[in-house]
This record gives C-alpha cells, sequence and structure tokens, in this order.
C-alpha cells in the first residue's frame, strides 16, 4: 500500500497541517510532525515583524469558526530559527509567505529556502496594497508576476493558494498555473456580532471563516478548478475526518491540509486521519493514494 | 459569548481589584476564562474564588484589565471559558507558593493544611496573606516580611514534608523555585503565563515546546517542565518573535 504523494516533493502520507494553525513555534511545528503529519506549512511570514489584531481574534461556534489573527509574524529574518527547530522532525517544512509587492514574495522565498524549506506556499490572500479590501489574488496580472518570479528565483516548489473571495477563482487559478500546485482554500470572509454586547465580536470586525462549514465550497472550488486545468491540487477547509479527505480527494485534490480541527480534537488527529486512511484503502481495494485523486470527474 | 452580572467589586489595593458574580459552569482551581471587553480587548484571567459566587482578582497592567477591575455591581462581565487543565488537588500538606497575583488562583486550593509562601516586589504586591493561617512573606525590597524571592523562603524550610507543592507566577520565578527542588519527585504543579490570544490551542502565541499552555495548561507538573527546554529561557512574543525570558 502507498500512502506517498508527489508534490514536487515527496510527502510521506497526504495528510498536512495548513498554514496559521500551531505554526509559528518551531517546537510546535516538529511536534505536530511527529504526530502524524506528512508535512507542515508554516504560518505566513512576511518582511517585517508584524504584531497582528488585538484579541478576540477568534469566535467559535461550532461548526463555525472565524479567526481575525491579522497576519501576526515575528518578520522573515526572525524566522530562520523555527524553521530549523521543525527540521528535526526530518519531515517538508512548507515556508507559507505573504508580501505586499513581487520583490517581496520573492525576498521571502529565497530566504524560506536558505533556511530549508522543502516548499514555499503563496499566500495570494493578503491584502493588496493598491485595492481598498481587494486582495493580491484578485489581481490575475499580479499573481502571474509573483509565480513567475518566484519560481524563476528559487529551486524548490511553488505552490499558490488561493482566496475564495475574489470574483473569478479560475481566473485567479490560471494566473497562477506555473506553480507545482494550487492550494484551496483560504478562509471565507465572514463575521459575527454579539447580541447581547451588539457589537462585532472580532476586534477587526472582519475575518475568515473555516472549519466544517465552509467543506462544501472547498469541495467546489477544488472540483471546478481541477476540471479545468488539470493541475496538481492541495485541498483546504473543513476537513475534520477521513471521509471529509477522501471527498477533497476525489474532487481533484492529490493532497490534503488540515486546519481548524486541530483545535477540537488535539494533534493527534494526524495519526487518526493516517489509521483510517489505511482502513479506508483495504476496504475499497485501493494500493496507491493517487488512484483516488480526480474519481468523481470521471 | 457568555456573560453574569457583577455582584460586588472589592478593592483590594491601589491597582488590585476582586470581582465577584454568579456562574453555573463547572470550574476548577487553576482553569481561566478569556474575559472580553467590547472594543477594548479580551484577556485570560483565572479565578481566586469558586464557591456560589465565583471571584476573579484582577491586577490593573493595561487598558482591559482596567476596564475589568471597576466593573460595578449590576455591570454585564462577557466571557469565554473556562479553559485549561485544573490543578489536580490532592490530600495531605500542601506548600502553595504565589508570585505577587500569583497568589490568587491558588487560594481555592487553601485549607487547613497548606503552607502560604508569599512573594513581591513591593510589600503592596502581597495579597490575601489574612487566607492563610501558616505563611512566609518575601519582597524583594524587603518592606514587607522577610528580603528576598520565593526560593529564598524555600531555603528556610524543609519543603520535602510537602505532599504536594503548587506554585503560579512569573516563569523566572518558576524556574528558579523549580532548580530549588531536587529530590521533590513529581510532587509539585506550577501553572504558567504565556501571552494568549486564542485561549483555545488555535493560534501557538502560549506553546512552550510543542505544548499549549491554553490548553495542555496552564497547570503543568514538575516532570512535565523538566523536560522543557524554553522553560523560564525563551518564548514568543505577540507577534511570534522569539525573545528570551
Ligand atoms: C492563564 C492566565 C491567567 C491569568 N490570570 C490572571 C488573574 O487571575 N489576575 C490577573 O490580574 N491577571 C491574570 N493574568 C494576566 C492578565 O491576563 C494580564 O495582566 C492582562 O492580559 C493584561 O491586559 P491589559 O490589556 O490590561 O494590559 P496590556 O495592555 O496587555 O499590558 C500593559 C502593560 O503591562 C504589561 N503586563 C501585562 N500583563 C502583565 C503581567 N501579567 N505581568 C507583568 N506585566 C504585564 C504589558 O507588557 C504592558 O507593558 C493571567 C494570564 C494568563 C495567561
Ligand atoms: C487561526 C487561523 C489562522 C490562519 N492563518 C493563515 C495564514 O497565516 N496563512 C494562510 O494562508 N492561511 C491561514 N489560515 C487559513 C487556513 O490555512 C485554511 O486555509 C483554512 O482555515 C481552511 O482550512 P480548515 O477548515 O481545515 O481550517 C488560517 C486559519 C485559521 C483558523
Ligand atoms: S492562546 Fe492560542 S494556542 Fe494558546
Amino acid at each position: 500500500m502507498n500512502l506517498e504523494v508527489d508534490l514536487g516533493i515527496k510527502i510521506s502520507n497526504p495528510f498536512i497541517l495548513a498554514s496559521g494553525i500551531l505554526d509559528e513555534n518551531g517546537y510546535t511545528i516538529k511536534k505536530i510532525l511527529e504526530s502524524g503529519a506528512g508535512a507542515a506549512v508554516t504560518k505566513s511570514i512576511g518582511m517585517e515583524e508584524r504584531r497582528g489584531y488585538e484579541p478576540p481574534v477568534v469566535y467559535e461556534n461550532d461548526p463555525v469558526f472565524i479567526n481575525a489573527i491579522g497576519l501576526s509574524n515575528p518578520g522573515i529574518d526572525n524566522f530562520g530559527e523555527e524553521i530549523k527547530i521543525a527540521l528535526a522532525a526530518k519531515k517538508p517544512v512548507i515556508g507559507s509567505v505573504f508580501g505586499k509587492t513581487v520583490e517581496e514574495f520573492s525576498l521571502i522565498a529565497r530566504k524560506m529556502e536558505q533556511y530549508g524549506a522543502s516548499a514555499v506556499e503563496l499566500n495570494l490572500s493578503c491584502p493588496h496594497v493598491n485595492g481598498y479590501g481587494m486582495e493580491i489574488g484578485s489581481d490575475p496580472d499580479l499573481v502571474n508576476e509573483i509565480v513567475s518570479e518566484v519560481k524563476s528565483k528559487i529551486n524548490i516548489p511553488v505552490y499558490s493558494k488561493l482566496s475564495p473571495n475574489t470574483s473569478d477563482i479560475v481566473e485567479e487559478a490560471k494566473a497562477a498555473e506555473k506553480s507545482d500546485a494550487l492550494v484551496l482554500i483560504n478562509t471565507v470572509k465572514a463575521m459575527a456580532i454579539d447580541i447581547k454586547a451588539k457589537k462585532p465580536v472580532l476586534s477587526n470586525i472582519y475575518g475568515g471563516m473555516s472549519g466544517k462549514a465552509i467543506k462544501p465550497v472547498g469541495i467546489r472550488y477544488v472540483y471546478e478548478i481541477k476540471r479545468e486545468l488539470n493541475k496538481k491540487i492541495i485541498g483546504v477547509g473543513g476537513i475534520e475526518n477521513i471521509n471529509d479527505a477522501v471527498e477533497y480527494m476525489m474532487a481533484g485534490a492529490s493532497a490534503v491540509q488540515i486546519g481548524t480541527v486541530v483545535y477540537k480534537y488535539g494533534k493527534n488527529i494526524f495519526n487518526k486521519m493516517n489509521n483510517d486512511l489505511v482502513n479506508y484503502m483495504i476496504d475499497n481495494n485501493i494500493d496507491n493514494i493517487d488512484e483516488l485523486t480526480g474519481v468523481a470527474l470521471k | 459569548m457568555k456573560t453574569s452580572i457583577i455582584y460586588e467589586n472589592i478593592k483590594l489595593n491601589d491597582n488590585t481589584n476582586i470581582i465577584k458574580f454568579p456562574c453555573n459552569e463547572k470550574i476548577e482551581p487553576g482553569q481561566f476564562i478569556m474575559a472580553w471587553v467590547p472594543g477594548i480587548n479580551e484577556i485570560p484571567l483565572s479565578f481566586s474564588g469558586l464557591n456560589d459566587l465565583k471571584e476573579i482578582t484582577i491586577k490593573i497592567y493595561g487598558k482591559a484589565s482596567e476596564h475589568i477591575a471597576h466593573l460595578k455591581k449590576g455591570d454585564t462581565v462577557f466571557f469565554r471559558g473556562p479553559y485549561g487543565k485544573p490543578f489536580e488537588n490532592t490530600a495531605g500538606k500542601k506548600l502553595l507558593i504565589g508570585a505577587g497575583t500569583g497568589i490568587a488562583s491558588l487560594v481555592p486550593l487553601i485549607d487547613k493544611n497548606a503552607y502560604g509562601v508569599l512573594s513581591g516586589k513591593t510589600g503592596n504586591d502581597i495579597v490575601f496573606q489574612d487566607r492563610f493561617e501558616k505563611k512566609s512573606i518575601v519582597t524583594d525590597d524587603g518592606s514587607y516580611g522577610k528580603k528576598g524571592y520565593a526560593v529564598d523562603a524555600l531555603k528556610d524550610m524543609d519543603i520535602s514534608e510537602f505532599d504536594m507543592i503548587y506554585a503560579c507566577g512569573p516563569e523566572i520565578m518558576l524556574k528558579s523555585v523549580m532548580d530549588y527542588m531536587v529530590n521533590i519527585n513529581d510532587r509539585a504543579q506550577f501553572s504558567l503565563e504565556r501571552p494568549m490570544k486564542c485561549g483555545i490551542g488555535i493560534c501557538d502565541s502560549c506553546s512552550i515546546n510543542g505544548y499549549q499552555v491554553c490548553t495542555d495548561g496552564p497547570v503543568f507538573s514538575l516532570k512535565q517542565l523538566m523536560g522543557m527546554s524554553e522553560f523560564g529561557s525563551t518564548r514568543l512574543n505577540y507577534s511570534g518573535k522569539r525573545i528570551k525570558i
């Protein structure tokens, strides 16, 4: 039986820790890799140290989860040590990168490579400097430029993480076609108001929704993009159990990322997913995990 | 958010208040809530009283703690929780070591077998001394009790006679106490404070060697802490940058 997936780098199983969840401190990343994750994506890292928003930064009302951490991060120059600590687990660490300009993306990606990251993931959902509330992903020319530039400067795989908060995600995906894989989806814009306080809960007012409730949105985008582009896809959004992961693979994903659910079931969710996948493959006579990818499209 | 109505606010000294409010949640010593001040911030606070009325003791540092410390009878307190792993309250002789308001979360553990070590920068930081029958008080400047640190008070006593040792305070103080505890085996539990944003184990801001203080802690056993290289050494700041403690 083969659980290994090829995303330009070999990953021992298809379950990857999603960006922004327990992946800021190198020791935590290491522990998650030791708990069965095939690889881990770091928190999105920018040029400079950034405090992010004040709490409340999360709103939790299962199955709804909304966060507005605000891209808090130590800045790329302070992140090498965390990657080094995480790499002691001897599994791939994927560096998530965000920037304001093509140059920033490129510079941070190069540093990630120097630090030993196995691949980089471009977070294209960060704010566009010139656009009011617009995300970089809504500007196909800029996306194309960022991906081309980063691809030309580093020798490790480049994944592009797309946002569902754009008018045309297919166009965004086409603009990112030079990437080695597309990561779908980032969080869905949302907010919550506390009716007793009569105020928005999150200090930033708006946040991004993740968790179980967004799974159908993620499935739809993975399916649609796989049909249009036939690129490698990493599915993410609301995966809580093996059936959710299989659903993403059938929609076209080669691997999946797991985020929000870690707060519900703990880091051991990764070991559990691996066991459940093996059982699923035995029960369904599947030898190679690749066989699952895109079966719903056939 | 959950809510409760403040029943009473007691001023302990110029910068510390106790708020009391009814709450039906099952809360154990050492657990905490994320208290929300709409429009300002949300902060972790632990309990200094767990009877019919729940009690929180707040020292004023910034805007959020100031707002909560000044809530009046009839005002609403907003919160999430309770969260975190509590103290294991064991029978027998207990030693409770608290620095400043750190003693507050140990107050629910006080019984007739409890001995308190209360430490502070100055006498003004010492609170709840009246709740202990047997105690040692130390201050950095000697303005109240003996001059010295918590660990100096321990050196004057035989800590091996206690069945369980509980400690809460700044990490640097906890580290010095831990380093002093040879031959205590696992008879000690420490409650840690690290910057918290989510309180539920998703943001990584409170982490120590892969453990989340908000969910795996805040209470850790001596044995767990002995294996943590970050303890008393480094942590991440609010942005996520590694800093020395
Ligand atoms: C699990 C846990 C339980 C806690 N329980 C209690 C409790 O029961 N009672 C209580 O009073 N506090 C408790 N705290 C600490 C409390 O959460 C902080 O004091 C509070 O977040 C300060 O918020 P603020 O917005 O008022 O101040 P901020 O604006 O955040 O801070 C103002 C200034 O004070 C400094 N500061 C803030 N907090 C501390 C601190 N604890 N020690 C030293 N310097 C500080 C800051 O660095 C800053 O310079 C607990 C913390 C944790 C992690
Ligand atoms: C607390 C939190 C922080 C996040 N931070 C980032 C981030 O820094 N960069 C990023 O690309 N995605 C970030 N995400 C989005 C996740 O990586 C993921 O795309 C999304 O949560 C959907 O997956 P899930 O439902 O399994 O969590 C964050 C999500 C959460 C819940
Ligand atoms: S406060 Fe977010 S993980 Fe502990």
